[in-house]
């Protein structure tokens, strides 16, 4: 796992850190810099990052603006030197010079230059088993015939365009040359941004001091996706992830999907996710939800782009996502540094990158539209090829998830989820939060024990009916504020307490609020001097997940009524108190 | 911003380049009185400042500047006429 973030590079930073670089002794590559331009700065965070990246290498600076002198001298020390990589980074504004002091036509010297390129990668190729790391060129900032600059050869950035395209048609024919795309870079961050034509005049420093560590991640991943394994499996999460909502409460019309406000981005993510399993890269889907209710969008909603066909390993259920990602890992049979995680949840990503550090955990921006800039930012699908095996690869990998494999959970839950510092607060609902209190009651399709819709009006009179306790709970952690996650409603039936309503946020399951609040509830039965606290569960078609809640804490059946609502009952002598890791809070 | 701000607030950034936290400037100073303060670490230390204090210097300036109490003045003279507009 890198330890730094690729889309935050600051030069300063990295530029302090160069002390710290140690000479490597078994370097894994020796790199060569040929350039037409000053490269100590490039050199020194270019080692700073293959430090971080923990990836020795030797790295040498030919003599300054030598490119031609060390690839047509046979005795120069480029040859000696044997180097694994060459890169060679030539300048727009060494093109410039060269555009402008020309004698011959501009078409003659665009030639020229396409030539004396071509001569040196077959030089190189000839004499060196190197791999050529190639630049391409900015495109500059000459702006000399307006409109009609796109029209004419003689204008230098419609020059500098047709010099770049020939660079990457050749690049398709020769395995070992790759591009270091400046243009696409300097395009991106802006190349009145990424030029500064003070520094050049003053020291021929490529570009602004920014985005020297931008160019050394450039030649990194050049060089670092030749060498080490790359990314092969994308781990998605569902609800707020490639669609808006949650699709078991909000149902399959009521999520945010297609052609209106951020259903777009959804669908647009969605397209992306689809392009990188074109590109050889193995889908999974690793969701807290019931495997049926997750299934719907991708059988049902018109605007879905991932189809259930493109989903290697399909995972839907209540357990934790690094057991999960655990069974899909082995199934796969890959590395867990293989594996891409994407969730919008904190709590999910934090949990994935605490149990299986190796697991490749990248921030989701809480904007759905910028997820594919963000995504595409980490460059986190590095490739040095593209086959045909590539291509079917998510076919030869489609398996059928089994269940059981499941068992394989890890221990130390606990220890993470005392780390979240949890705080709770349950209390007697109050006129500040009814309306709070009323739309997770309208909205709770899943943990919904007995779906009945309590609306605001009547959640007021709760509150003043004799011998009724209706609760609300809140929940934070060092992550983050989950608001008011859960409702209960109790009321005293002659000897007996009634769970008559418990509703709960999924995305707070197994954190051991449920068994917080149960732990409470027995609490509430014995000041009251109660002797049992009976339970029911209306099924409905969204809360099969909530069917055996009672039995796991030690209730029995009691009655099954006809309309299939199942009463459950416990002596409050007989619950045994539940081990929660969360801190109570006024 | 008066010179002597612009002076304590330069002196921050000199501190950061040259990893010298207890390095105090004076006009007199030049390069040669820093240690490390090599071409490389005078780009950084321009590019340090015209961040810090929101300028551009020219190129001239860049190569131009005979010691500390010189470049303050510019600094000096740059945020002036940026706050007159």
């Amino acid at each position: 796992m890198l330890e730094y973030e690729l889309d935050k590079l600051d030069y300063f930073e990295l530029f302090s850190l160069r002390e710290e670089v140690e000479a490597s002794k078994k370097p894994k590559s020796k790199i060569l810099l040929l350039a037409d331009c000053s490269t100590q700065q490039l050199a020194i965070i270019l080692r700073v990052l293959f430090q971080l990246n923990h990836y020795e290498v030797d790295i040498k600076e030919a003599g300054f603006d030598s490119i031609e002198l060390e690839v047509f001298d046979h005795s120069s020390e480029l040859y000696s030197y044997k180097p694994d990589f060459i890169i060679i980074f030539m300048t727009v504004q060494r093109l410039r010079d060269r555009f402008y002091n020309s004698t011959s036509s501009k078409s003659n010297q665009l030639e020229n230059e396409k030539e004396k390129i071509k001569q040196i990668w077959e030089t190189l190729s000839e004499r060196l088993d190197s791999k050529i790391v190639q630049s391409n060129f900015s495109l500059p900032v000459e702006n000399l015939f307006g409109t009609f600059e796109t029209k004419t050869t003689e204008s230098f950035i419609n020059y500098v365009r047709q010099l770049n395209h020939f660079i990457i048609s050749e690049s398709s024919n020769r395995d070992n040359l790759t591009i270091l795309d400046i243009d696409k870079l300097s395009g991106y961050v802006g190349r009145k941004n990424y030029l500064d034509e003070t520094l050049w005049y003053h020291s021929k420093t490529p570009c602004a001091l920014d985005f020297i560590p931008y160019v050394s991640q450039l030649i990194i991943d050049s060089i670092i996706s030749h060498k080490v394994r790359s990314v092969k499996c994308v781990v998605l999460d569902l609800d707020n992830t490639l669609w808006g909502g949650v699709i078991g409460d909000d149902g399959v019309d009521g999520i945010a999907l297609g052609h209106l406000g951020d259903g777009e981005a959804f669908v647009d993510f969605q397209h992306f996710i689809l392009e990188l399993k074109k590109r050889g890269i193995i889908l999974a889907v690793c969701s807290k939800n019931e495997e049926s209710n997750a299934k719907i969008p991708f059988l049902e909603h018109p605007e879905m782009v991932l189809k259930l066909d493109d989903i290697a390993i399909f995972v839907a259920n209540w357990d934790n996502k690094a057991d999960n990602i655990k069974v899909i890992k082995e199934s796969l049979n890959i590395g867990y540094d293989s594996i891409v995680f994407l969730d919008d949840n904190p709590y999910e990503r934090n949990l994935v990158r605490k149990f299986l550090p190796d697991v490749i955990v990248p921030e989701l921006p809480e904007d759905p539209a910028l997820y594919v800039r963000h995504i595409s930012e980490l460059n986190l699908f590095e490739t040095s090829s593209y086959t045909d095996e590539d291509k079917t690869r998510s076919e030869m990998y489609k398996v059928e998830f089994e269940r059981q494999k499941l068992q394989k959970k890890y221990s130390n839950l606990e220890d993470y989820l005392v780390s979240l510092e949890m705080k709770i607060t349950l209390k007697k609902f109050d006129e500040f939060n009814l309306p709070r209190i009323a739309q997770l009651i309208q909205r709770s399709n899943q943990f919904n024990l007995t779906t009945k819709r309590y609306g605001e009006v009547e959640c007021k009179a709760l509150l003043e009916e004799n011998g009724t306790f209706p609760l609300y709970c809140k929940l934070k952690d060092k992550y983050g504020d989950y608001g008011l996650i859960s409702v209960v409603v109790l009321k005293k039936i002659d000897s007996s307490l009634f769970i008559d309503e418990w509703i709960m946020s999924c995305r707070v399951l197994s954190r051991g609020v449920e068994q917080f609040i149960m732990n409470h509830v027995f609490d509430i039965a014995k000041d009251l001097n109660i002797e049992s606290v009976l339970g029911l569960y209306s099924p409905t078609s969204k809360n099969a997940m909530v069917k055996d809640f009672f039995l796991k804490f030690g209730f029995v059946e009691k009655n099954v009524f006809e309309n299939k609502d199942v009463e459950y009952i416990i002596s409050t002598k007989e619950y045994i108190k539940k081990l929660v890791y969360l801190n109570e809070e006024d | 911003m008066t010179r002597e701000e612009v002076q304590i607030q330069l002196t921050e950034i000199f501190r950061k380049v040259f990893k010298k936290p207890d390095l105090v400037l004076s006009d007199e100073l030049t390069a040669k009185d820093v240690k490390g303060w090599d071409s490389l670490n005078h780009i950084n230390l321009i590019v340090a400042t015209e961040k810090s204090f929101k300028i551009k210097f020219t190129t001239k300036e860049i190569q131009g500047l005979p010691n500390v109490g010189k470049l303050i003045d510019v600094i000096h003279a740059k945020i002036t006429s940026i706050a007159q507009k």
